[in-house]
């Protein structure tokens, strides 16, 4: 005999008649399964119990009735909606709306926010930094991080590490790597086995140790071609060769998707990583003791900081520490982007039901004296109450299957729209988390606004309502409930729109924003000098300086300038310094300023506007004196009231031998860490006497930037084939896609907010219309009696403006009492904006107005005889 | 007068008529869909069975079944006496209404 598929074989055992009656029907479908096979098994299964499903509860009397009543409940609704197709369709689409859209936001917020990282214990993994006083976070300087490990007892381990590019050379094509440097620990903190071969150690870190590199399953596929023999061969990166000695999992994932890590080895006898004063970009990663809590730890962490400041305090004072799980760490960007937008998805849900609610009220008033003739005939109150619940529940499961058809394709519209950067954006998915949070919204719903029209239906005495006709006595409390409703729905939508109005406020200040630069007709391209051959200056000097004049001669370019980074983008290079002739400040209060090597027309090809003095140029060699440009914030911070021009400083601590340099002219402010960002101050100093390894080629062209990219990028590679370009874009992509956050954040509120008017206007409508109704038989006799069309038009108009007025009311309060949660999302704009309040405000009166004017026409136009003759 | 078949329940009545000690559960379908050329699903099959039984037109015994079906028994049906009682006055009631109308359908079907 062959077994019968499983799940079929337990459905027909749970539907088939006990005893006999089923085993007879069984035997039957075992006897065929041969020949028919398992797929004919379980169409037959399925038609069984679709069959016997509801019979088989005939076993347990008590129970049958209420099965065949839901049933029979079930089927009646249905055919009730299908009769009704406009009601059904506004019903479901508001349904879907709201449940659709709170459950994209939901499973946006799940898979970013919530989702433990995917490591052992993430709980327990600790992320942690230091901080200056003024509460700014910079890298861990190594010798510092070497004192935590050696001291710490809250750890079992603390490894560090950083996000350092990675050149790979030596094959057909350079290319630049996602990579991470990191301590021997790394990988066994965090607790990852690899796939194959063997994690880094401590033996890794030493200086002198033969370079090692860890590498992605990702990498391994799509670079080395799945290689078996993989471990033991080499990759060139940065121009040194790296012997791969252990593949990652192919799940494994920290942050970025890194291709390459590279151990200390290397760089752990550098002078500047040993120097205690310099922050290189490190960050420390602990896993915390069974028992310790990140508190314990990060206690811990600050009084080891505290010996290391009385220790060390030319370069300590005023360093601290801050710990924080790494999760936390990981998402800290987007995290209140994305509750603030969970919020609004909140409000919409919620209006989305109102409104619901507003029109299954609506319909169930209709319905009174149907359900009234019901219960005079003997219909069970709790029956009658029974049959309206599953009218509500069935229909917001259908909307919540149909919305989370509408969450599957907004959230593939979220996440490919997603700015640039954002943590675990990948793993964001339609998830077990957000499929069931979606029913239980929809079924909440279904209860809910299910709750009031079956209240009502079971407090009908039939007599009531039969002997008074059609417009019953419950039908002034429902419209009071509605009403009720649809002030709650304004001022949901109140708050909505005022949310969606700062963030568009917020776009448009910082298009405002000067950016002290001309945006237009630029195009930027990075690129890195990185291998043993680039090690020392001259080499670099003299690179930039033929690329500066291969650049020069494209066609269609104007001006053309490398620096060590562009604006926007941010700065790499900050330091402390001093100013001469001026008392030394308390080492904690050193200013920093952000330094930029430049080349000889860089500041040119940006439009960086020149304020004083002159703009680097051909005068500054690496032979000549040191000079500097600065700009004004720096020149009015360090030299107020006086001329900045031929003042001195010099880069780095008090004692360190720098060379001074001199102010030979100011430009004005140029945007460094994004728009929105304060400008920092900045020194621009000449390539030649600082050529950095990383750089960024601006070009300004005649025509369109793009034409030239080809160009460019040739007058690199015409240099050296084996520098690899990146991030070809041009300043407007730059600008662009700096303000991606607030853009992405402030089309969904928009959106929102949109929907929330749409599904307030159309109650509001609704709530008057059916006001109307109601009334016909009032405003027939007031015209009758003479009254004006104005008066009735005031009448209709001003009931529905009273209840849009209370919620407006109640929604501005609202909206004061939550503008600190969304301050942190706005800039150049203040969360209590009366502009946007008052807009805000007017664009509400006005759509209110417009659906209370409709059904009021259609009030004035009444024949008073017809209204009188409607009882 | 006795109960008014559907189609379908004629169709089951005569077949198990025609299968005689052989009218067990699977040949009924099978005969159903080789003269009949009637594919029928298990649910609806044996819920009109069912339905049948409850009229009091088949009756059906257990008998017990082989190792092919698992060891469980299987139903022999047989048709009742109201059973054929219906059967044949569904037979008549369709003979009256073809009479005179036979030579119609000779022609060309349009």
């Amino acid at each position: 005999m062959k077994q019968p598929p499983p799940w079929a074989d337990w459905l027909l055992r749970h539907t088939l008649p006990t005893g006999v009656d089923g085993d007879t029907i069984r035997g039957d479908l075992i006897e065929e399964l041969e020949a028919r096979g398992p797929w004919w098994y379980w169409r037959q299964t399925l038609s069984l119990a679709i069959r016997y499903g509801w019979r088989r509860k005939h076993d347990r009397e008590g129970h049958t009735m209420a099965f065949d009543n839901l049933w029979q409940d079930a089927r009646y609704a249905i055919r009730g909606y299908l009769k009704a197709p406009a009601f059904t369709l506004v019903v479901l689409t508001t349904l879907a709306l709201g449940i659709g859209a709170s459950t994209a936001i939901f499973s946006l917020v799940n898979g970013i926010l919530l989702r433990p990282l995917p490591f052992a214990d993430p709980d327990r993994l600790v992320f942690a930094d230091e901080v200056k006083t003024d509460g700014d976070h910079m890298s861990v300087s190594w010798p510092n991080f070497l004192d935590w490990r050696a001291r710490q007892h809250v750890f079992v381990s603390l490894a560090a590490s950083r996000s350092e590019l990675q050149m790979l050379t030596g094959r057909d094509q350079p290319r630049r790597l996602l990579g991470r440097r990191v301590t021997g620990n790394f990988f066994s903190t965090l607790d990852v086995a690899m796939a194959s071969g063997r994690s880094f150690s401590d033996a890794d870190d030493r200086p002198g140790a033969s370079p090692a590199a860890i590498v992605s399953t990702q990498f391994w596929k799509n670079d080395l071609g799945s290689a078996p023999d993989v471990l033991g061969k080499a990759i060139v990166l940065n121009g040194v060769a790296h012997t791969i000695v252990g593949v990652l999992p192919p799940d494994f994932k920290y942050g970025q998707p890194y291709s390459v890590f590279v151990p200390m080895g290397a760089v752990a006898a550098d002078r500047d990583l040993l120097d205690r004063g310099n922050h290189e970009g490190y960050f420390g990663l602990g896993r915390l003791k069974p028992g310790v809590t990140l508190e314990a730890a990060e206690r811990e962490l600050r009084a080891i900081a505290a010996d290391l400041q009385r220790q060390y305090p030319n370069t300590n004072s005023g360093v601290g520490v801050e710990a924080e799980l790494l999760l936390s760490r990981t998402v800290s960007q987007v995290r209140l982007t994305l509750y603030v937008l969970l919020g609004a998805v909140g409000f919409l849900l919620l209006i989305a039901c109102a409104n619901v609610a507003n029109l299954l009220i609506a319909r169930g008033t209709a319905r009174q004296h149907e359900l009234a003739v019901r219960a005079a005939l003997g219909g069970a109150r709790r029956r009658l109450a029974s049959q309206l619940l599953v009218e509500s529940t069935i229909v917001s499961l259908a909307g919540g299957a149909i919305g989370l058809a509408v969450a599957a394709a907004l959230l593939r519209l979220l996440v490919r729209f997603a700015p640039e950067g954002t943590p675990r954006i990948d793993d964001v998915g339609l998830d077990g988390m957000a499929l069931l949070f979606a029913f239980a919204a929809a079924s909440a719903c279904g209860i809910a606004f299910g709750a009031f029209p079956a209240f009502q239906a079971s407090s009908i005495t039939g007599q009531q309502v039969v002997v008074r006709g059609r417009s019953g006595g419950a039908s002034a409390r429902s419209h009071r409930v509605r009403r009720g409703l649809m002030i709650v729905e304004v001022a949901l939508a109140l708050v909505l729109l005022t949310g969606a109005g700062l963030m568009m406020r917020t776009l448009q200040q910082l298009t405002r924003v000067d950016a002290g630069f001309r945006p237009d007709h630029l195009l930027t391209v990075r690129a890195s000098l990185a291998g043993p051959h680039w090690d020392q200056r001259p080499p670099r000097a003299a690179f930039y300086d033929q690329l500066l004049t291969r650049l020069g001669a494209i066609p269609g370019v104007q001006r053309a300038g490398i620096a060590s980074r562009l604006p926007i983008d941010g700065s790499d290079w900050n330091s402390i310094f001093i100013v001469s002739g001026k008392p030394i400040p308390p080492r904690a209060e050193l200013p920093s300023s952000a330094f930029t090597p430049a080349s000889t027309g860089y500041l040119e090809a940006l439009g960086t506007r020149l304020v004083r003095g002159r703009l680097l140029d051909s005068r500054d060699t690496a032979a000549s004196p040191s000079t500097i440009v600065v700009n004004e914030t720096l020149a009015r911070k360090m030299w107020p009231g006086e001329d900045p021009i031929g003042q001195q400083l010099k880069q780095g601590w008090p004692e360190w031998k720098t060379p001074w340099r001199q102010v030979v002219g100011v430009v004005a402010d140029v945007k460094f860490e994004g728009l929105a960002e304060p400008t920092p101050m900045q020194v621009y100093l000449p390539i030649a006497q600082a050529p950095p390894s990383d750089f960024a080629i601006a070009v300004r062209t005649a025509g369109d930037p793009q034409a030239v990219r080809t160009a460019v990028e040739a007058a690199v590679h015409a240099l050296d084939r084996d520098i690899p370009t990146y991030s070809v874009r041009t300043m407007e992509q730059l600008v662009e896609s700096s303000t991606a956050r607030e853009r992405m954040s402030a089309l969904v509120l928009v959106v929102f907010a949109a929907v929330a008017l749409l599904l307030a206007s159309i109650g509001l409508y609704g709530v008057v219309s059916h006001g109307v109704t109601e009334r016909t038989h009032e405003i027939g006799v007031r015209m009758a009696l003479g009254a004006e069309t104005a008066h009735v038009l005031r009448l209709v108009v001003g009931h529905g403006l009273a209840t849009t007025m209370v919620g407006i009311g109640i929604g501005l309060a609202g909206a004061l009492a939550l503008s600190r949660a969304i301050q942190g999302l706005l800039f150049g704009v203040s969360a209590t904006d009366p502009l946007t309040l008052g807009a805000v405000i007017s664009v509400l009166m006005g759509v209110a107005i417009v659906a209370c004017y409709l059904p009021a026409r259609r009030a004035i136009r009444l024949d008073p005889t017809l209204a009188l003759r409607s009882e | 007068m006795a109960a008014y078949l559907g189609e379908f329940e004629q169709h089951l009545l005569l077949v198990i008529l025609r299968l005689g000690s052989e009218a067990f559960g699977s040949n009924i379908a099978r005969e159903l869909e080789t003269q009949a050329g009637r594919k029928v699903s298990r649910g609806a099959l044996y819920a009109t069975l069912d339905r049948l039984e409850r009229k009091g037109l088949v009756r059906w015994k257990p008998e017990p079944g082989g190792s092919a079906r698992g060891g469980l028994p299987r139903r022999a049906y047989a048709v009742s006496a109201g059973g054929r009682a219906a059967l044949a006055e569904s037979r008549d009631r369709l003979r009256r209404l073809w009479r005179g109308v036979e030579h119609l359908l000779k022609g060309p079907v349009s």
